[in-house]
């Protein structure tokens, strides 16, 4: 049994629980597109004003609601593992002869079809709203987001491993999400702030993809902004994952 | 270091704590324990005896702080892979997956312990029809039915045919027909060579299903042996008559039975006279032909088999009723006896 065909099955299963609640898929797409629709039309005015970075409207804020696409993509991971937990389905996969992290990837990769399919279409609708397209650079984007889900999805499960409680984990997770995500500048550029609230986002790993992904969306693929968002988001995934597997080995119900 | 046993299970001053609010709670206690290959072997206490925790260090959940295990040959400590590709478990919350159909549950297990997909599937297929389950393999887990998901539950065990399955208090929560239904079940799997190994906290469970019984309480072994050998060592044998007559007489009527069949002791329990004797089948045609010869008939007459809860009761001085064993079943716990018509 490799690797690889482990990690194929637990994914296999847990996208098919994915496709089996479509109300998921749903609103996976819908608050994307809602999100370009009711917000972009209030960063018109803004646009142009002191501070705001150069460029349509559109190229500012589609790369910060990737970062979110992926952020919650992500950050959902673990309230399936609280329910595995308590229907033992993971004491029981604990006891077969898989490898833990094959148990979290299985999740990991489902997540990332689930940040990739809306954040597609969102691309798609974007264009047609004036957002311009550098493919090179999308891809990359697509890239760097996937390794930010990945970060996101493991972290998720570890908490859920840990917390093991519906309530605890939803608090951790709401209690991270605003900091977060205000921190890098997701739906409003962080350089409309003052000075301190730059320093904090500076502190806040998700600051560096955001970054990274609006250079990309405007096709500045080479550049150090890039090189930084790769690196520290490919550090936090890798530091996720070994946390998440950690998780998995010790998870007791 | 010594060689690998060959018996299933073989266990050495097995000890493990748990810290819960600062305070040390001793789950297990130093058991030592022998399963034999291709036995019935149940661990019977009450709840917090320290069967799960048992379980769980042995099937690899849990590490020990102390002693040593193997496992279908394998050191628990210094080889769960091993371990674990070994044996099967059927954990007390069960683990099918109730999102997915009973088929993708075996075929996911079939794989993950390296069967191919053609040998997956057709061990699948061969577990379903063997539990019944083949109608409705295709439905979702979460529409079955308690019994239905259990015997699942156990056939996801068993797809890879461990040398050891592993079950903890596999049928809480059943009713007498499913209860019944999956003890021919693991009859069958013993056939076959496989060793079970189970935590029950049911008498009979114990009594009927096990070959050998080790009795835990507070993580310690205090009665290990055949369900008989046990029940014979800790307790003897009593009958118990009803005569249709005034209390008043019935000290007498005591006496001359106790005399007959030379009890070993004799108590007025209500109207019931109860007799302890070395063999009741006798005992009970004597005690018959005397309240015949003395012309009192019968309101009910019965012979009581000792219970494994006699045994737990001479060393604990508690029930294991009493002990929170079966507070959600009373019925089940009931010890074995044979009703005589009189």
């Amino acid at each position: 049994m490799t690797f690889a065909v482990q990690t194929g099955l637990f994914f296999r299963r847990k996208l098919l629980e994915t496709l089996r609640q479509p109300v998921w898929i749903i609103t996976g797409l819908t608050t994307p597109v809602l999100y370009l629709a009711l917000f972009a039309p209030l960063l018109r005015s803004l646009a142009g004003g002191p501070a705001f970075p150069p460029g349509h409207v559109l190229d500012v804020f589609v790369p910060g609601i990737m970062v979110l696409i992926a952020f919650g993509a992500g950050m959902g991971a673990g309230w399936p593992v609280i329910w595995e937990l308590d229907s033992g389905v993971i004491e029981r996969l604990r006891v077969t002869p898989a490898s833990r992290l094959t148990l979290l990837l299985g999740t990991v990769l489902r997540d990332i079809v689930m940040f990739a399919v809306p954040g597609a279409v969102v691309i798609i609708v974007a264009s047609a709203f004036g957002f311009h397209d550098h493919w090179g650079g999308l891809v990359l984007l697509l890239v760097l987001l996937a390794l930010l889900t990945a970060a996101c999805s493991a972290t998720s499960s570890a908490l859920g491993l840990i917390l093991k409680q519906i309530g605890s984990l939803a608090a951790v997770v709401t209690g991270m999400q605003l900091p977060l995500t205000l921190l890098a500048g997701i739906l409003l550029p962080l350089s409309l702030g003052p000075a301190w609230l730059r320093v904090l986002g500076h502190l806040n790993p998700m600051y560096y993809a955001v970054q990274a992904a609006r250079s990309l969306a405007a096709g500045a693929v080479a550049n150090w902004t890039v090189g930084v968002g790769f690196a520290v988001t490919g550090v936090i995934a890798a530091l996720a994952l070994y946390w998440g597997t950690r998780a998995y080995q010790r998870a007791m119900a | 270091m010594s060689a690998p046993p060959t018996a299933a299970v073989s266990i050495s001053g097995l000890r493990k704590s748990f810290r819960l609010k600062g305070k040390t709670l001793e789950a297990v206690s130093g058991i030592d324990l022998t399963v034999a290959t291709g036995e019935i072997f149940g661990l019977l206490g009450p709840n917090g005896a320290g069967k799960t925790t048992t379980l769980r260090i042995l099937t690899t959940l849990l590490p020990a702080d102390a002693g040593t295990a193997y496992v279908a040959g394998a050191d628990v400590r210094r080889n769960p892979a091993l371990v674990r590709r070994r044996i099967g478990y059927v954990g007390q919350l069960g683990g099918a997956d109730a999102s997915a159909t009973g088929r993708e549950n075996l075929l996911l297990a079939g794989r993950l312990y390296g069967l191919s997909a053609v040998a997956a599937s057709r061990r699948c297929d061969e577990l379903a029809a063997a539990f019944g389950l083949s109608e409705f393999a295709d439905r979702a887990v979460r529409t079955y039915s308690g019994g239905q998901r259990r015997r699942l539950e156990v056939a996801l065990g068993i797809m890879h045919k461990p040398r050891v399955l592993f079950l903890d208090e596999p049928t809480t929560g059943l009713d007498p027909q499913n209860r019944a239904s999956l003890w021919t079940h693991l009859r069958s799997l013993r056939a076959e060579g496989t060793t079970v190994f189970l935590t029950t906290h049911y008498l009979d469970e114990a009594d009927q299903l096990s070959d050998r019984v080790a009795i835990v309480d507070h993580g310690r072994v205090i009665a290990l042996g055949t369900p008989d050998q046990l029940k014979r060592r800790y307790s003897a044998d009593t009958i118990s008559v009803t005569p249709d007559l005034d209390p008043a007489s019935l000290p007498e009527v005591s006496r001359v039975l106790s005399d007959a069949v030379s009890a070993r002791e004799a108590a007025i329990e209500h109207a019931a006279i109860r007799l302890t004797v070395a063999d009741t089948r006798e005992a009970m045609l004597t005690v018959l032909g005397v309240l015949a010869a003395r012309g009192v008939s019968l309101l009910a007459a019965s012979v009581g088999r000792p219970s494994l809860d006699d045994v737990f009761l001479r060393e604990t001085g508690r029930s294991l009723r009493d002990a929170g064993a079966s507070a959600d079943d009373s019925s089940a716990a009931v010890a074995p006896s044979e009703e005589v018509a009189a």
